[in-house]
């Protein structure tokens, strides 16, 4: 049922309120209430209070908020002082003023609320009240345009007097830190004896040292909620943490402590041949793609160290010496020979200054002896066929091509994502979908410090006639250094390259990642803001002239897995 | 009264920032609509790269796979992207990679999984692909034909290249036998080569369609314009023909048994021990989380360090908890050189035995606390991270609390918590599947101490 004067009285009891001023003074006790919460809260967080302190300061301003309006209807500010409205001769009121002072309190404390919050953001430095370094900054970059990246102004780097490179890409996006530490020392560094050993390293660095037993390393990472990873190149080792930023100076303690101090425990080198026996098995031995590309390296390159395989010939494995490895540690992991790569929850200056605290002392050594042979030009093309049980063969075709550093990388990789990158790519559509002689095609560029390869490989259907899917494969390949490429694909190709570089720099691990790549091949991360730039100007001309260059059959080198019952035709 | 709302809204904000702030790790606010035809819409701004994360979930999966034609869901979420709408399978693909974006469809157990990861100024043509090929995909009988004989052969392919890939093929199908999460998700040489295109399409009838849809998009636009743009696009959608199918949990397997898939000449073995664990919905998760981070779970794990750490056996240990709707397996999975085949599923039975009696100890507990909150943030950075985590969220009918709770629960979790969850969830190494790929001549008689052993070669073209 209606109740007709429901409404009218709700709306004078409304109008009551706002002449009453008690809308106006909820709405100064709220704007004073959040000031006041503000200020308490960067006082908790600064430790200057304690954290119950701004859960009962809310208490309080919740209690507190009834008594203020009842306070305000009941009572009215006259020329005469506090009176309680009913006392009030109403033509006499002055509610009106007294509205209009009370909004201007509320501006008021607004704009000092505004003004401080502002003053957060664009001073760091406002630390009144917070003596500790700030940890949520919630400036990050902006990219106002997808087009043109830049340089972004945060990032800083630093060389210490030990010839430690360090790099830092602050991002407080999350409350983590991302570290990477590039090593030069990879397969390149080694010789007949010794292949393997940077990769075995990889492994000695979470074995122990003078002070921390096998297995402490990782122990105390993860205890305070790290984790870690490394990887092993042709060219590089290169280390990884994962960490919250609480566990900053506990991450650079243990890094500090390996590089310095690390333990090559006879027992603990015999027990970690066992692991990467294993590594190897897994990875060769029992993977017919690991094995082909293990020989069809090594064939294509006669005197260049990239013929050797990253984890090592097995004899060698089983045979480095103690000798061997503490002289090849001396060499290769001194702070002249590293880059170190930031990214995250800290500021340069705060990583400056502990690199300074914990790498200082590590000394400086001799630079690694320098790489000196050059793979002499192919003279014809290089076949090889690993015969073993397998239902679907492999076919790899590799070609001497470019140095990471050298232009010509660059427009390769981007005849590559034409050639290979997804269901839209040449290869893949003429391969896969429409002649169907291969179930899947990929490349990739080996790019390293010294020219590397162009690897093109494919999985072949059962029965598939080698020779012939080989010939239609150089037969597109050259048909790029006849033709080009169409405006089209380049258009593709660019953005796939553009929208990577997005992609890569959204997290702060590929950050650390593309900083520290850029920075050691190229000799400066600043080239890693300059690719879209760089990609946008390469024409299909240039494109063309590399694939003329590259896909030469005298620079090629085949290899195939097959069956020893194999037979073109058969199984289909 | 607008200037009231908004500052009333302001400290509401502000006292919540400070809870999230407390906690450690939450979920960015998100917005949820149901449309007429029962998709639901996840949506959620973030604007630090130009780019959006999309991830669309349709309930179903190779659980629904009809009865000797597994492999449908897997097949279907490849030929989804072969032709739709008005793109034939080349000018799909083209349009997509044109503009740099990614696009996979892929299939899971209880769903069919779309990805897409784009820049923004491309949202209106990724948008229009994901509808087309949900809801006008062209499942073209030449495009099938191709796609299944090449799932077949890519089978054949794995089975000569890395053998453990496929361990969780065999491990499911042995271990849940007739139950759904039995069967393989990309089907096997034989059910694949029995699917027909016809059966296919029935399949996308029965069951593809708009009340199975969870549509969830992170990144950098405009709420409002991208809630009209995601309502216009899949609005008009038909629902599935026939109800989710409802499943019941497998039953936990009593005694030990083994499964040994002969490859002969390979030089290691691979094996995986499990049995039916819990549910992705598992009250205690934060718990059994801290369990098995300290079991199989990280670096330090007592698989890792006994097995490689300290016996130098493999190159990796480990174990995983399968979360699905229902219960899925609790799995160790590790390799080691042939002729130490027994010394190191031995030591997995042993430490899988120490974990039951014993429990972990306190040090143990708070160092994965740490580690499990310390690796969390990174899991939710970029925009597709988080598409992916609501709609999971939604998937599984779970709250963000779930999330943002997390951390608290992870603080509250006990010595006798865990235990409780490590007695629940963990079987005895006397109530296992044992699953081993290797060279069958070597070891057939040193693993029949397990249990009663069924051999097959692994060129035989199924899973079990």
């Amino acid at each position: 049922m209606e109740v007709p004067g429901n409404k009218i009285t709700i709306m004078s009891l409304f109008s009551e309120l706002r002449r009453r001023n008690v809308l106006k003074v909820a709405l100064l006790y709220l704007v004073a209430a959040l000031l006041i919460l503000w200020i308490i809260d960067r006082a908790v967080s600064g430790d200057v209070l304690p954290i119950w302190a701004s859960q009962f300061m809310l208490l309080l301003v919740a209690i507190g908020f009834p008594v203020a309006l009842i306070f305000a209807w009941v009572y009215e500010i006259t020329p005469q002082g506090l009176k309680k409205g009913v006392d009030v001769d109403q033509t006499q009121s002055i509610v009106y003023k007294t509205g209009q002072k009370l909004n201007a309190a509320v501006a008021v404390l607004a704009v000092l609320g505004v003004a401080a919050l502002i003053g957060e953001r664009l001073l760091p430095e406002f630390e009144l009240i917070r003596p500790e370094p700030v940890e949520e900054i919630p400036l990050r970059p902006v990219y106002d345009s997808s087009e043109a990246a830049g340089v972004p102004k945060e990032i800083s780097s630093y060389t210490m007097a030990n010839g430690l490179r360090i790099i830092v890409w602050p991002d407080h996006d999350i409350p983590n830190v991302v570290m990477y530490n590039f090593v030069r020392a990879g397969g390149r560094n080694e010789y007949p004896g010794i292949t393997g050993l940077s990769h075995f390293f990889e492994h000695m660095m979470f074995n122990g040292t003078t002070s921390r037993k096998p297995g402490e390393f990782d122990r105390a990472m993860e205890a305070v909620g790290g984790a870690n990873n490394a990887y092993t190149t042709n060219d590089l080792t290169v280390y990884q943490g994962w960490f919250p930023r609480s566990a900053l100076k506990t991450i650079l303690e243990l890094e500090a402590d390996r590089l310095q101090n690390l333990a090559i425990d006879p027992d603990v080198v015999e027990r970690e041949r066992g692991v990467v026996y294993s590594e190897r098995r897994l990875r060769v031995d029992n993977d017919n793609w690991g094995r082909l590309y293990e020989q069809v390296r090594a064939t294509a390159f006669v005197a260049h160290p990239y013929q050797f395989p990253v984890i090592g010939w097995p004899s060698d494995i089983e045979s480095w010496t103690q000798q061997d490895l503490e002289s090849y540690f001396k060499t290769y992991y001194a702070p002249n020979n590293s880059t170190m790569v930031f990214s995250g929850a800290v500021s340069p200056e705060e990583i400056f200054l502990l690199a300074e605290q914990y790498f200082a002392p590590i000394p400086r050594q001799l630079p690694p002896p320098p790489v000196r042979t050059i793979e002499p030009e192919q003279a014809g093309e290089r076949r090889l066929v690993i015969e073993k049980e397998a239902q679907t063969p492999l076919l790899h075709l590799a070609f001497h091509a470019g140095r990471a550093a050298d232009p010509e990388t660059q427009q390769m990789q981007l005849l590559l994502n034409i050639l290979t990158d997804g269901n839209s790519s040449r290869l893949h559509r003429l391969l896969v979908e429409e002649e169907q002689i291969a179930l899947s095609v990929a490349g990739v560029q080996i790019q390293g410090f010294d020219p590397g390869l162009v690897y093109i490989y494919l999985t072949l259907p059962p029965g598939a006639d080698i020779d012939a899917v080989e010939a239609r494969v150089l037969e597109e390949l050259r048909r790029v250094a006849v033709e080009g490429v169409t405006r089209a694909e380049l258009g593709k190709a660019r953005n796939i390259v553009l929208a990577d570089f997005w992609r890569e720099i959204a997290t702060i691990n590929g950050k650390a990642s593309a900083l520290g790549d850029f920075d050691v091949f190229t000799g400066s991360y600043e080239n890693l803001f300059s690719l879209p730039e760089d990609v946008k100007a390469i024409t299909s001309q240039q494109i063309q002239a590399v694939a003329a260059k590259v896909f030469q059959q005298n620079n090629m080198t085949v290899g195939v897995l097959r069956s020893p019952t194999h037979t073109p035709g058969a199984g289909k | 009264m607008n200037v009231v709302r908004a500052f009333c809204l302001a400290i509401v904000l502000f006292v919540l920032a400070t809870g999230a702030r407390a906690a450690g790790v939450s979920l960015p606010a998100h917005e949820r609509l149901e449309l007429a035809n029962g998709a639901v819409l996840l949506l959620s701004e973030k604007h630090d790269v130009p780019m959006i994360g999309l991830e669309a979930i349709v309930r179903g999966g190779a659980v629904s796979d009809p009865e000797g034609l597994g492999g449908m869901a897997g097949l279907l979420a490849e030929l989804l992207q072969h032709g739709a709408g008005k793109r034939n399978s080349k000018a799909f693909a083209e349009a997509s990679a044109a503009v740099g974006g990614e696009l996979s469809v892929s299939a899971g157990l209880e769903a069919i999984y779309v990805s897409a990861d784009f820049m923004a100024r491309d949202a209106e043509l990724m948008i229009e692909l994901v509808a087309d090929l949900l809801q006008r995909p062209t499942l073209a009988a030449d495009e099938f034909t191709k796609l299944r004989d090449r799932s077949i052969n890519l089978i054949k392919a794995a089975k000569g290249s890395n053998p453990g890939e496929l361990l969780p093929a065999y491990g499911n199908a042995f271990l849940f036998g007739k139950h759904p999460y039995g069967n393989p998700v990309a089907g096997s040489e034989t059910s694949l080569a029995n699917i027909t295109q016809e059966k296919l399409q029935q399949y996308y009838e029965e069951q593809v369609g708009s009340d199975r849809l969870i549509l969830s998009v992170v990144g950098n636009f405009n709420a409002v314009a991208m809630k009209a743009l995601l309502t216009k696009a899949f609005g008009g959608w038909r629902p599935a023909a026939i109800p989710l199918p409802s499943l019941t949990a497998a039953a936990k397997q009593t005694g030990r048994r083994v499964l040994l898939i002969d490859k002969p000449g390979v030089t290691q073995t691979y094996f995986w021990i499990g049995n039916i664990g819990v549910s992705a919905d598992y009250p205690k998760r934060a718990d059994l989380d801290l369990a098995n981070t300290v079991f199989g779970g990280r670096f330090t794990s007592m698989l890792n360090t006994e097995m490689r750490v300290k016996a130098g056996l493999t190159y990796g240990a480990g174990s995983i908890l399968q979360q699905h709707s229902q219960p899925g397996a609790v799995v160790i999975s590790s390799f080691t050189a042939t002729d130490t085949t027994v010394d190191a599923i031995d030591m997995a039975l042993k430490i899988l035995k120490r974990l039951r009696d014993s429990g972990i100890d306190e040090d143990a507990t708070e160092s994965a606390r740490n580690y499990i909150m310390g690796q969390f943030p990174p899991r939710l950075e970029t925009a597709p991270q988080l598409a992916t985590q609501f709609a999971m969220l939604e998937q599984y009918g779970l709250d963000v609390a779930y999330i943002n709770d997390y951390g608290a629960a992870l603080s509250a979790a006990t010595a006798d918590s865990i235990a409780a969850a490590i007695d629940e969830v963990y079987p005895s190494p006397e109530d296992v599947s044992l699953i081993l790929i290797g060279d069958a001549d070597l070891i057939r008689d040193d693993v029949s101490q397990y249990g009663p052993v069924t051999e097959m070669s692994i060129d035989e073209p199924r899973f079990r």
